[in-house]
């Protein structure tokens, strides 16, 4: 059923479909899991697409192209972009259709209807952050396995409760930190853990900068948006087109400069580098137990400490001498990366032994040279190839029922890293963050930003 | 005498400018509020006079956006003392939205008890957002008022309780959700099972391993869907052998 009336369901309805849901992996088990309960090499995987503003239609055009998976239904708050969606997929399974191997592609405006479909298996969410735990923690109770991009949540009490829930249903959850997946990233970390770079002593990682309150002028909502479901547990406020150009994205996250959706540069762009930091510091599952903003301690950038005593500066796309220590051997002083030279800055870790620079696009350089051994990676795929990387390791997942590269807890905790940032910058003190508890250690002011109150009905 | 001037950008003229902020104002004019309360560092005294000017324009004839940047600015700094203003517009149309939005983060007993006794009297929307903030707030003395909850004949607040039960995760609210999971209309069974599942691992948490174990074990039994049963025998099996 197809929903373009603006009106959201009901939590009635939601709780009576999501009631014929929960059925859905034992419907699906008899369709697609061979006798061994992992997926058949023949079944596909029925995807749903939640959110289709820049990284929804990406992603999209991704699965699109493999044959692992099928995508049944598309939904959005905006008629223009989930109608563009549709007739994308109706377009690449055309030839299916004509063949009666493809029913056609449905569109919501309510993903809760999305969701309530006993044939759809998993979902990519695309949402953004006040909306990504929310919708994660709903889909996992409807029994559906998700690609969630990140951040994850809007807030870090969110992120674990989202977290929670996955794991109590065993859902397969892949983050879209797709860094995790690249091989120049898993070197790198691979050659950490190995220690090559002796112990760690400084970590650089791009970028910083967050966001604040705004307060734009009331603009009429535009025909074929539901407004009030695009805001969802974020206070209620007057539509303005610089939060959501109807149609067309413009932007990755248009509405990023607004604190009430979003945690701003250090959620949407920066938490892939913070994600890396975890990884190479060893503290997955873990996080820093202390967050200084700039200008305060002597700290020149926001820096994190993690309990092993490394430093984490944010850098501003490179080393700046007259805020960072440069590491002998570094030659780049003052080259400012970009994403238009074919990289990003990304993460440099220095240890005793020399350091290791790591981008996108396969990036990958280290002093000594010798660390890195072997290594001769050129890039040589398409971006947006699911027949490998981070798509491909969740599809694998999926099947096989483990954990993805980037699951649940991995999301969850890089997330919180750039809520952490986030929360020093606002409060402008330096913090001492109890990473086991999830708690700042005496600022209350601190901790009551760990949380928000949601727009009823919403509720995670 | 001569009047005294004020220096532009003080916190007079914040507040001055907050009489008729609304959608589109320039907020700028009210940074000094923030100022203010970042120059607080933190210690809860000094944000005493700052919510002392603040919490009564909750109840002055300003616009909707000047009071909802006041519960903004209550929910890092409120206390015990702005409770009772908060209270009052719990069942506001426009603003029992952003009274939880302060009141949900202000710690105590009082804003606990505020938001109890506005359940009864609250309505729709607003009566299923305190249903949330209780849940969010983990209030056990709430857990008989959710209870009470669980059997209003609006089936969504009936759900919106119950899952707020699972998050409180008491004893009592065990043994309410016990209830409900038998008599609850079958569209709002696995909401109910699910709310059981997380209060059992709050119980857990708690150290009250028998009661979880209890719970876990009934709905890891047959009759219960699939990925409920399954769910729930992981989690006895993980907490048998924990």
């Amino acid at each position: 059923m197809v929903s373009s009336t603006g009106e959201g369901l009901s939590r009635r309805q939601l709780f009576e479909r999501t009631a014929a849901t929960v059925a859905a992996p034992l419907v699906l088990q008899s369709a697609i899991l061979g006798r061994s309960g992992a997926v058949a090499p023949s079944g596909r995987i029925n995807l749903g697409f939640i959110g289709l503003g820049t990284l929804g239609p990406i992603h999209l055009r991704a699965f699109l192209s493999s044959a692992a998976v099928q995508v049944l239904a598309v939904c959005d708050v905006d008629r223009k972009r989930r109608e563009t969606a549709k007739a994308a997929v109706e377009t690449a399974y055309a030839e299916a259709r004509s063949k009666d191997q493809y029913r056609g592609c449905s569109e919501y405006n309510d993903f809760r209807e999305l969701l309530a479909r006993d044939d759809i298996d998993a979902v990519v969410i695309t949402v953004g952050d006040r909306w990504n735990a929310v919708i994660a923690a709903m889909a996992a109770k409807a029994g559906k396995d998700m690609y969630c991009e990140k951040p994850v949540s809007l807030t870090i009490k969110e992120a674990r409760a989202m977290a929670n829930t996955v794991r109590r249903y065993h859902r397969v959850f892949q983050t879209g930190l797709q860094q995790r997946s690249e091989p120049q990233f898993r070197k790198a970390i691979e050659l950490i853990h190995d220690g090559r770079l002796g112990a760690l002593k400084m970590v650089y990682a791009n970028l910083p900068g967050t966001c604040g309150d705004v307060n734009l002028k009331p603009e009429p909502v535009p025909e074929g948006l539901d407004w009030d479901l695009w805001l969802g547990q974020a206070p209620w406020r007057p539509y303005n087109s610089r939060f959501h150009p109807y149609g067309a994205s413009k932007g990755v996250t248009p509405w990023a400069f607004c604190r009430d959706f979003s945690g701003g540069q250090l959620t949407n762009g920066s938490v892939h580098n913070f994600d890396i930091v975890q990884w190479g510091v060893g503290a997955d599952g873990s996080g820093p137990v202390e967050i200084i903003p700039p200008g305060v301690n002597g700290a020149k950038c926001l820096t994190f400490k993690y309990a092993n005593g490394v430093p984490v500066q944010v850098v501003d796309w490179k080393l700046d001498p007259k805020i960072h220590e440069i590491p002998e051997g570094w030659t780049d002083v003052d080259h400012k990366w970009s994403q238009k030279e074919g990289t990003d800055f990304c993460v440099v870790f220095v240890g005793e032994k020399g350091w290791i620079h790591v981008g996108r696009m396969g990036f990958l350089k280290a002093y000594p040279q010798e660390i890195l051994a072997d290594w001769n990676y050129v890039r040589k795929r398409p971006v947006g190839d699911v027949t490998t990387g981070h798509h491909r390791n969740w599809i694998q997942s999926v099947r096989s029922r483990q954990r993805p590269i980037a699951h649940e807890d991995i999301g969850a905790g890089s997330t919180i890293v750039s809520h952490l940032g986030n929360i020093a910058y606002w409060t402008g003190r330096a913090l001492h963050w109890d990473p086991v508890k999830e708690e700042f250690e005496g600022d209350e002011e601190a901790n009551r930003m760990c949380s928000r109150a949601m727009r009823a009905p919403w509720t995670i | 005498m001569a009047q005294e001037t004020k220096p532009a950008g003080s916190l007079d003229d914040a507040f001055a400018a907050l009489k008729t902020y609304d959608w589109g104002s320039d907020i700028r004019a009210l940074d000094p509020i923030d100022k203010a309360i970042e120059s607080a560092q933190g210690k809860a005294a000094e944000w005493k006079p700052l919510e002392n000017r603040l919490a009564p324009v909750l109840k002055a004839g300003v616009p909707r956006a000047a009071k909802e940047f006041v519960c903004r600015k209550l929910a890092l700094i409120g206390s015990a003392q702005s409770v009772p203003v908060l209270a009052s517009l719990l069942n506001d149309e426009e603003l029992g939205h952003m009274a939880r939005y302060a009141l949900e983060r202000i710690p105590g007993p009082e804003a606990d008890k505020a938001l109890r006794d506005a359940l009864p009297k609250a309505t729709g929307k607003n009566r299923i957002g305190i249903i949330n903030s209780i849940g969010v707030r983990r209030d056990a003395a709430g857990a008989a008022r959710l209870a009470a909850q669980l059997s209003d004949q609006d089936a969504e607040v009936a759900a919106a309780a119950a899952i707020a039960l699972g998050e409180v995760g008491s004893p009592e609210a065990a043994k309410a959700l016990e209830g409900y999971r038998k008599r609850a209309p079958k569209e709002f069974r696995n909401v109910a099972a699910d709310a059981s599942l997380a209060c059992a691992e709050r119980l857990l948490r708690r150290g009250r391993k028998d009661e979880a174990l209890a719970i876990f074990r009934e709905l890891g039994a047959e009759g219960q869907p699939a990925h409920i049963k399954s769910a729930a025998k992981r989690a006895l099996s993980e907490a048998t052998h924990a």
